[in-house]
């Protein structure tokens, strides 16, 4: 057979197996200056990423077991679990409250910002110049910094912003988007999901333009209303989708901080303050890096659960996406 | 039949115009507040009148000392180009190995690079802050170039090796058998056959370099001379939030150039996540 040659070559060309079924057998080993020059190739890569990421979340879980306040001629103090107890008990009440905040954005706002762009992309699917034109509009808060997004919603809604000051013209009462600690949590979401629904809309588009058309025409030939099309074809088919969209708006929800600095600041009270706002502006300025890395361990504990949980749940629904496309 | 998808095409347009000018009604606040004194704002946020329109505050906001603003352009502008040549350079070369490479070593350095998407990198930052200062480089710009390209590295990496895998073999055996090295494999065959993932990750890069706050925030500190786009629009902004007259001009000309780049690029920007995301 041409196995010989297969082998051969791929030998030549200083790899093991060939096609994916060959890969498992064992070929005599590539030499070992090639198999260095591949681990050199990766070194810079691996170096950069490892001491700019890898050790400072090293250094976090460290750091968050002792009460380290961040001043150079002090030396961190071994303190085991003080600051997770601390922030489980959490006698000031202060951090119970971010989390509560930091977990009604990445909820609420995670399925507003799906359940508008996934609507969005099914109106805006098709090409055509005023669809490309809806698009860009839609996704256009994407390309602004969210620093920048939060004090251009500041001074939209405001006590003095543009928004009160035209509801005072024109119904002579202004409303306390920003001034009143319930308002100003929602006015927060709202913003985001303004500032973030494109990029799932994007998303959306992409993944609709990958069902298939067969399948949608055999669909409506059958007589499926237009509810039963999306309910049984389209639906099913978007599971990966839903998957990449899902965990990417949750991320990024979960570490909401340059809005809320530019929009509220953390206020009314601590009404808007999120779990990043927390570590970044509460403790760590405050020189409690302890806790402020116990805090951070925590979100990236919570940001891989939850990852790993959705993509565990999303598992059966893409499986039967398969079944379908 | 004809007329129930008539109206509804009908529908959908107007549906889809309203939201469309919902959505660019904070920008267009934006931008003629920009031209108006403080009593004007307060008084009709929503009109202009073309007489008393001035570009005084705008003038004034171009020569803010807390925000260099050409400046700020440029010093964003180098920290795009610097973190993409970084973060794409190193991740060719390590995401050909782990594409073309069999075996469990390279299979879990992919998984190692990737768990890296989900380090929230601004929370990270508290401790990089006290790595840099051990490697001497906290509150200098290769410091916060390094910092930010580790953090694209994974996204990066990530879609380049998925790429890479799509890439038939038979192209780098055939420059093998001629005698060619890895990196000249790499360098002449692969990374011209790369240019559609390699835009996407520059663009998405970009963005996030241009965007970021809290790196150079805290990397350079609040009181750096070098100032990117949003750390000066916060050293000026911050304080001064109920002025309008230093708020609206001063965001005009932050947003100003990223709005022209998107205009004149969206298909390729939105083309590029969808791809990037996706089919990455």
């Amino acid at each position: 057979m041409t196995n010989d040659t297969v082998t051969g070559i791929a030998r030549t060309a200083g790899r093991r197996g060939f096609s994916p079924a060959r890969g498992r057998v064992p070929a005599r080993r590539r030499p070992i200056s090639a198999r260095l020059l591949d681990g050199a190739l990766t070194l810079p890569a691996l170096a950069i990423y490892i001491v700019l990421m890898v050790v400072p979340v090293g250094y976090a879980v460290y750091y968050s077991f002792t009460t380290y306040n961040g001043i150079p001629s002090q030396s961190p103090t071994w303190v085991g679990l003080d600051n997770y107890r601390r922030i489980f008990e959490d006698p000031a009440n202060e951090m119970h409250s971010s989390v509560m905040v930091t977990a009604t954005i990445a909820i609420v706002g995670s399925l507003l910002v799906n359940a508008i762009a996934l609507g969005l992309a099914l109106l805006l699917q098709r090409k055509s110049r005023f669809n490309s034109f809806g698009r860009a509009v839609m996704f256009y808060p994407h390309v602004l910094s969210a620093l920048i997004v939060g004090f251009l919603w500041q001074a939209l809604l405001g006590p003095q912003g543009a928004i009160n000051a035209l509801m005072e013209t024109m119904m002579g009462s202004r409303l306390p988007f920003l001034s009143d600690p319930t308002w100003a949590l929602w006015t927060l979401i709202g913003v985001i999901v303004w500032a973030q629904f494109g990029v799932q809309l994007v998303l959306y588009i992409a993944g609709l333009q990958a069902v298939s058309v067969d399948l949608l025409e055999a669909a409506r030939i059958d007589g499926a209303s237009r509810f039963q099309v999306f309910r049984h074809v389209t639906w099913p088919a978007l599971a990966s989708t839903v998957t990449v969209t899902i965990i990417t708006s949750v991320l990024s929800l979960l570490k909401a901080y340059d809005v809320v600095l530019g929009l509220t600041n953390g206020g009314p009270g601590g009404a808007t303050q999120t779990w990043a706002y927390e570590i970044l502006a509460v403790s760590f300025p405050n020189n409690k890096v302890g806790l402020a890395s116990a805090q951070a361990v925590l979100l990236i504990i919570a940001a891989g659960i939850l990852s790993f949980s959705i993509i565990a749940m999303r598992r059966k629904a893409e499986s039967g996406s398969e079944a379908v496309g | 039949m004809k007329r129930s998808r008539r109206m509804s095409t009908a529908l959908r347009i107007t549906f889809l115009g309203l939201l469309s000018a919902a959505m660019l009604v904070p920008m267009y606040i934006l931008v003629i507040n920009a031209f108006k004194p403080q009593q004007d704002i307060l008084l009709s946020p929503l009109t202009i009148n073309p007489e008393t329109a001035t570009t005084e505050f705008l003038a004034a906001a171009w020569n803010s000392t807390q925000f260099p603003v050409v400046e700020g352009y440029i010093f964003t502008i180098f920290l795009v180009i610097a973190c993409n040549l970084v973060s794409i350079g190193v991740s060719i070369p390590a995401a050909y190995v782990i594409a073309r490479t069999p075996g469990f070593v390279f299979a879990a350095m992919l998984m190692f690079f990737v768990a890296g998407m989900f380090i929230p990198s601004q929370i990270i930052l508290v401790p990089t802050i006290f790595v840099l200062k051990a490697l001497g480089l906290m509150g200098t710009v290769p410091g916060l170039v390094l910092f930010m390209s580790a953090t694209m590295i994974p996204f990066t990496l990530f879609i380049f090796s998925g790429y890479i895998r799509m890439l038939p073999r038979s192209l780098d055996e055939a420059a093998a058998i001629d005698g060619a090295g890895r990196l000249r494999i790499i360098w002449t065959i692969v990374f011209p056959l790369m240019k559609p993932i390699v835009a996407t990750a520059f663009i998405l890069n970009a963005l996030s370099a241009w965007n970021d706050f809290v790196s150079p925030q805290l990397i350079l500190g609040p009181g750096s001379t070098a100032k990117t786009i949003t750390t000066g629009v916060y050293a000026a902004v911050s304080s001064y939030s109920t002025n309008y007259e230093i708020v609206f001009p001063t965001l005009l000309l932050a947003v100003a150039p990223i709005l022209v780049i998107f205009i004149a690029m969206q298909r390729f920007i939105m083309g590029g996540l969808a791809s990037g995301a996706v089919k990455g």
